[in-house]
């Protein structure tokens, strides 16, 4: 069931059609297209940016309207707190839109950010200043260097942080006191933590992106392939039945073209290898399937027969090895079947051939003479893993091998 | 094989692949039916049938406007007597089961030998079910995944989330789960009968069964389907 996708609530293969629901023309076989939101990322977080520059303009308000009859200018207080208002409807309107996220903007917003800072040695008295009074913008200049880190990463948030830090610096006039360290500390954790943050967004979104566009292709690849092999396999089957037909060389040209077309079926039928992502288990027939060529038949469940990694591996070992044994030892013109079963308490695989057969005690005769062959590399790797492996041959007519794995 | 023309059985070959549809055509006329038609496309198929009235359509899974389950129903609905033989290149498991559930009596894969594909026609055209090994694989498979969501242990495999709705899930009797276990295994009818000690004849009654159950099943489901949907 090649259309690995299909099936596959798996990734791979198509959800399983309702019962007895007949689909419509492709129906059944519809990509799963990528319904991600439509908003990316980046602008959510220029979004948070946003928010968090209007509840600090709320916050540096409050500040603003309670202290402002301690202040030196009063007025210039009011003034400020003007200019944050209109800035801060500048940079909203401006930075929900791409084009408005250009670095004149951001590098203005700092320059904003770091004047209101230094304005306060001109609004409020030194008294207040020197004992530890807040500057007029408060915590709302931090959304400038939040812009610098969106914009820019963590490098760039650090600058950002470096450059209004100075500001506070030349309004305090203090350079290496316990609190401008401090300071510096948070305004580059902010600008750098920021900054890292939106860096791996962005790279997860790319990588989501990048996912999303390689399984569009894989798909469509797939629907492709799906038409392509149809057609070779049709022209293969037919060379070779026709070129037995014919018979003389023609003959062994259908030969040829048989080999050919048992491989490149069970090749494009095949089912997905890699483990599910939630159980860790693993579709036996996967791993069965590989082994199917001109005299080896596979026959399987429709559905996903899932094994632990560990007895599937031991399962499908075991079975590859009874396969080999019939193109080794059952002669020429042997043929050979494998049936996977899910029989409710395990996975049970049965190995035929049509071949020579073997008499009975050869075995535990070839076992107790040291040649471990059969015992070791099918018996023993079922042991392994909990299973039970029955071999059954008789002279002439041929050899069945049964494995059977319990789940857990 | 000398019939005379009244009771040579008819076939309808539907292909979109000329080559491989002309090619069966002739092994078809050569082995003695008579091929009542081509069709390129599952539409062309319905409207040929039913001006042909053939007792064997040759359905190709793989048809480039409906799928190969879609067209069976339909043949089936307008002819309920045509026998639908599906064939595939590919051999796409769910494909198939969907076809052989929607009535088709057999499957075959395209590379199957020329005599192969005539004993199939002739089988089916006697109204026995063909079988290969795979379509034994996956029947087994189908009537164990029932079972299982019937019980409530629906599997990974039945996704969709929809409980066993309504009919209960038909089930194999032992005789027919041992009889599709030797089918799976390659063992042709005669050679399980004699495993059996019964004759090909019951061998193939009980794989004709192990059929009609499950289509019958998703006949039932199809018109449980219809009511709660509030089809007409």
């Amino acid at each position: 069931m090649g259309s690995q996708t299909e099936n596959t609530v798996t990734p791979g293969r198509p959800v399983r059609r309702p019962p007895g629901v007949i689909t419509v023309a492709g129906l059944g076989r519809q990509t799963r297209r990528n319904c991600r939101s439509v908003t990316p990322m980046v602008s959510q977080l220029w979004r948070a940016v946003a928010v968090y520059r209007i509840v600090t303009l709320a916050y540096a308000a409050v500040w603003i309207l309670r202290d402002e009859s301690y202040y030196l200018h009063p007025l210039g207080g009011f003034l400020a707190l003007a200019v944050m208002a209109v800035w801060t409807i500048v940079t909203v309107a401006a930075y929900s839109r791409p084009a408005g996220r250009n670095r004149w903007l951001i590098a203005a917003d700092v320059a904003v950010a770091t004047i209101l800072i230094i304005s306060t040695r001109w609004i409020d008295t030194a008294y207040r200043i020197n004992h530890g009074a807040p500057t007029i913008p408060v915590i709302w200049a931090a959304s400038a260097i939040l812009a610098c880190a969106v914009a820019g990463g963590p490098w760039a948030g650090m600058a950002g942080a470096v450059v209004v830090w100075f500001g506070d610096v030349i309004e305090r006039r203090q350079f290496l006191a316990e609190s401008m360290i401090a300071g510096l500390v948070l305004l580059l954790v902010a600008g750098g933590v920021g900054g890292y943050v939106v860096r791996l967004t962005l790279g997860a979104e790319a990588a989501v992106d990048e996912a999303a566009r390689r399984e569009a292709a894989t798909a469509e690849r797939e629907r492709i392939a799906r038409g392509i092999h149809d057609s070779v396999l049709q022209v293969l089957a037919l060379v070779s039945s026709r070129g037995r037909e014919i018979g003389g060389e023609a003959a062994e040209l259908g030969m040829l073209a048989a080999e050919q077309e048992s491989a490149l079926r069970s090749l494009v039928s095949r089912d997905s290898v890699e483990p599910d992502a939630e159980t860790g288990m693993v579709d036996v027939r996967s791993l069965v399937e590989p082994l199917s060529d001109g005299r080896v038949t596979i026959s399987c469940p429709a559905t996903p027969v899932m094994l632990p990694r560990a007895a599937a591996r031991a399962l499908s070992g075991a079975t590859t090895a009874a396969v080999d044994n019939v193109r080794r030892h059952a002669g020429e013109s042997a043929r050979g079947w494998v049936l996977v079963e899910n029989d409710g308490s395990g996975v049970r695989i049965s190995i035929r051939d049509d071949g020579e057969g073997f008499p009975a005690g050869r075995l535990t005769a070839a076992a107790s003479t040291g040649r471990l062959g059969v015992s070791h590399s099918i018996i023993g790797r079922i042991r392994e893993v909990g299973g039970t492996a029955t071999i059954t041959s008789r002279p002439g007519r041929g050899t069945e091998v049964e494995l059977h794995v319990p789940q857990p | 094989m000398s019939r005379s023309p009244d009771d040579q059985v008819s076939v309808l070959v539907v292909d979109d692949h000329p080559i491989w549809r002309d090619a069966a055509a002739r092994t078809l006329t050569e082995a003695g039916f008579r091929v009542a038609g081509t069709a390129g496309s599952g539409a062309q198929a319905l409207r040929i049938a039913a001006a042909t009235r053939p007792d064997v359509v040759l359905l190709d899974l793989n048809l480039p406007d409906h799928p190969g389950a879609e067209v069976t129903g339909r043949l089936l609905d307008a002819l309920p007597s045509v026998r639908v033989l599906m064939l595939s290149a590919s051999g796409e498991r769910q494909d198939v089961l969907d076809a052989v559930t929607a009535g088709a009596s057999g499957y075959l894969l395209k590379s199957a030998e020329v005599r192969d594909l005539v004993d199939a026609v002739r089988a089916t055209a006697a109204g026995h079910a063909v079988f290969t090994p795979g379509l034994a694989g996956l029947v087994l498979g189908e009537y164990r995944r029932l079972a299982q969501s019937a019980t409530g242990l629906a599997g990974p495999a039945t996704a969709g989330g929809s409980a066993p709705a309504g009919a209960p899930a038909p089930q194999l009797t032992e005789r027919e789960t041992e009889i599709l276990r030797f089918v799976a295994k390659g063992l042709t009818y005669p050679q399980i009968a004699e495993r059996l000690t019964v004759s090909p004849r019951t061998v193939q009654n009980h794989v004709q069964n192990t059929l009609s159950k499950l289509q019958l099943h998703n006949k039932a489901q199809l018109v449980r389907y219809a009511l709660e949907s509030g089809v007409d």
